[in-house]
């Protein structure tokens, strides 16, 4: 079995639940160091300077704490984002003991300032853009409180500010996880069809099995059980192309030419003869040399009706060759200059034109009762 | 797998004829109705069915008690896969030979089977009298060749040729890639004779020795795997 079916390399949320709370994180630890420069730059003009201190303490130590927390999913729990939002809007409302009544009214700054919109981000984080809006009126309502029911066009202001980083932080968290969410969909649906690809080989052999058995039993029959064992052989030669042609998709601008003709010899009378690993040629090249094949075999079918035909592929070191072989009545002499005189060179000039303008060159050999070979060959 | 030997049994039959003691065959197919089916056509050529097996483990198991001499083998098998399978019924009785009989087998799988040792190779659609003649020729010591294995180790060889360390074993001939192209072209031994002025027998040794030399090429690796991993000693 493919190692990559299993399901434990699946990408656990790795947006939101692990770049979110590192963002959170790191703005946690700049706003508190913004923080701190401010008060301790206003520290002899407050109030109660040891309150303040105090609060900056508490403020340090929730970061730390909460930053541990937040980086395990296992302590990410509802009580985690109240405590935080508690501790913020307890350090707001310490505002009321560090600062006097005339400062607040005059406009200053809470404690914490912007550290306080860490906890809304959080709430926005985990319960997108309602849990924002939440943790933002809960911290409005705090800071309506310090300024004692009369906010200041600069709380007013900056609770704006809040309001809009919580929406859009809310909303980005909902795409993100979206898009977690169809990533691991993603994954799982590849590794589910690697399961189907490797169950469908199985039925698809069993398959197989049986319409050759038909195609073998039934020859000795006559009448209709030949024609059944014909119809077997038809769609056995089918299905065993559609299993054995490896792929066709192109891997840094090169294709496996064996894959793309392999579409073209699905018949009971064509047989693909190929090296067992991928013969690489650009894609643009395989693509008119496939085209060139199929011309070739659509010759066969039509001047050699019932023959049958092989189509050879040949990987050099400097070049590729392609023989489209039939066991046909091949050609009589003078049929090709015939034909050419006649101006019925359809496709023989079609194949010739597409293999000349790779830079290649075209062999056509047949004599009468020998089959017909068609020999393409292109430089690599 | 072991050059000479194919030779030697040369008096065992000529031109397609099952030899007058029966050859002691073993098929190997997970498939009830094809076991059977393939098991009776080469029964009603003459052929002594001595086993059957259905899976990969079974068939080696068998083939040590029942001492086939030649294996026709499916490589889509339960338990231990046809190209294992084939190595290991190989490794226990060198005289033995294998014929992979394969109803969907990627190239690659069909190549392994013969870097495992197994010197035929034939698709499931092919007919009754084409299995009956490839088992003979298998029998024979001789390679039962068709366009699609004849494209394998062409392309084999030319891959050995293009390796970044020069090739341990022998190079083809001029004369034996111009046979073996032929043959992928799906010109019989016959027709391929006859375009190069040679006889039957000429061209057919020619297909031998390509086989014989990739089985040495395949020796020489197995060789060298087994130095870098420490196991010549004491062996």
């Amino acid at each position: 079995m493919p190692p990559d079916t299993r399901g434990d390399r699946r990408p656990a949320g790795f947006t939101v639940e692990v770049t979110g709370w590192r963002a959170l994180a790191a703005f946690r630890f700049l706003t508190l160091v913004y923080a701190v420069a401010l008060n301790l730059d206003d520290l002899g003009r407050v109030h109660s300077p040891a309150w303040c201190v105090a609060t900056l303490l508490v403020m340090a130590a929730w970061s730390v704490v909460a930053t541990y927390c937040y980086a395990r999913p296992r302590l990410r729990t509802t009580l985690l984002f109240v405590v935080d939002l508690a501790v913020t809007l307890a350090t707001v409302l310490a505002t009321l003991l560090v600062e006097t009544p005339e400062r607040i009214a005059g406009g200053e700054f809470t404690v914490p300032t912007v550290w306080a919109a860490t906890a809304v981000m959080a709430w926005a984080l985990r319960w997108e853009v309602v849990g924002g809006l939440l943790a933002t009126v809960g911290l409005g309502a705090a800071n309506v409180l310090v300024v004692d029911g009369q906010p200041t066009r600069g709380t007013v202001h900056n609770m704006i500010l809040v309001l809009l980083a919580a929406i859009v932080i809310g909303y980005v968290a909902e795409v993100l996880r979206q898009v977690d969410r169809i990533m691991v969909d993603a994954w799982q649906e590849q590794g589910a069809s690697a399961e189907r690809d490797r169950l469908a080989r199985q039925i698809h052999d069993g398959v197989l099995q049986v319409l050759a058995l038909v195609k073998r039993r039934g020859a000795a029959l006559d009448g209709e059980g030949r024609e059944l064992a014909q119809l077997a052989g038809e769609q056995e030669a089918a299905l065993r192309a559609l299993m054995t042609g490896g792929s066709a998709a192109p891997s840094h601008g090169e294709v496996d030419l064996t894959a793309l003709v392999s579409p073209a010899t699905v018949s009971s009378s064509i047989e693909l003869v190929a090296p067992a690993e991928p013969v690489m040629l650009p894609a643009a090249v395989a693509k008119e040399v496939a085209a060139a094949v199929g011309a070739a075999l659509h010759n066969v079918a039509e001047h050699a009706p019932g023959a049958r035909a092989w189509v050879v592929i040949e990987d050099e070191p400097d070049s590729v060759s392609v023989i489209v072989r039939d066991d046909g009545p091949g050609l009589p002499e003078g049929r090709l200059a015939e034909a050419a005189a006649e101006g019925r060179l359809g496709v023989v000039q079609s194949i010739r034109g597409r293999i000349r303008e790779l830079g290649g060159t075209v062999t056509i050999l047949g004599e009468a009762g020998e089959g017909t070979e068609v020999e393409l060959h292109v430089p690599r | 797998m072991y050059p000479g030997e194919g030779r030697t049994s040369d008096a065992a039959g000529r031109a397609g004829e099952v030899p007058a003691e029966p050859v002691r065959v073993m098929v190997v197919d997970d498939h009830p109705m094809w076991r059977d089916a393939v098991a009776r056509d080469l029964a009603t050529a003459g052929f002594d069915v001595v086993a059957t097996a259905g899976d990969g483990a079974a068939a080696v198991r068998i083939a040590a008690a029942s001492r086939p001499q030649v294996v026709v083998m499916d490589l889509q098998l339960p338990e231990l896969s046809g190209v294992e399978a084939t190595a290991r019924i190989l490794s226990a009785d060198p005289s033995c030979r294998v014929l992979v009989l394969s109803a969907s087998a990627e190239r690659p799988d069909v190549l392994e089977a013969i870097r495992a040792g197994a010197t035929g190779y034939l698709v499931k659609s092919a007919g009754a009298a084409e299995l009956v003649e490839a088992v003979a020729r298998t029998a024979r010591g001789e390679a039962a060749f068709t366009a699609g294995l004849a494209g394998l180790v062409l392309g084999e060889y030319r891959r050995l040729a293009a390796g970044p360390e020069p090739a341990a074993g022998p190079a083809l001939t001029t004369r034996e890639t111009e046979v073996l192209r032929l043959v992928a072209r799906g010109l019989t031994a016959k027709q391929v004779a006859s375009r190069l002025s040679l006889s039957v027998r000429t061209v057919q040794n020619h297909l031998q020795n390509v086989m014989d030399k990739l089985q040495v090429h395949n020796r020489a690796g197995l060789v060298r795997y087994a130095i870098e991993a420490g196991l010549d000693e004491g062996s």
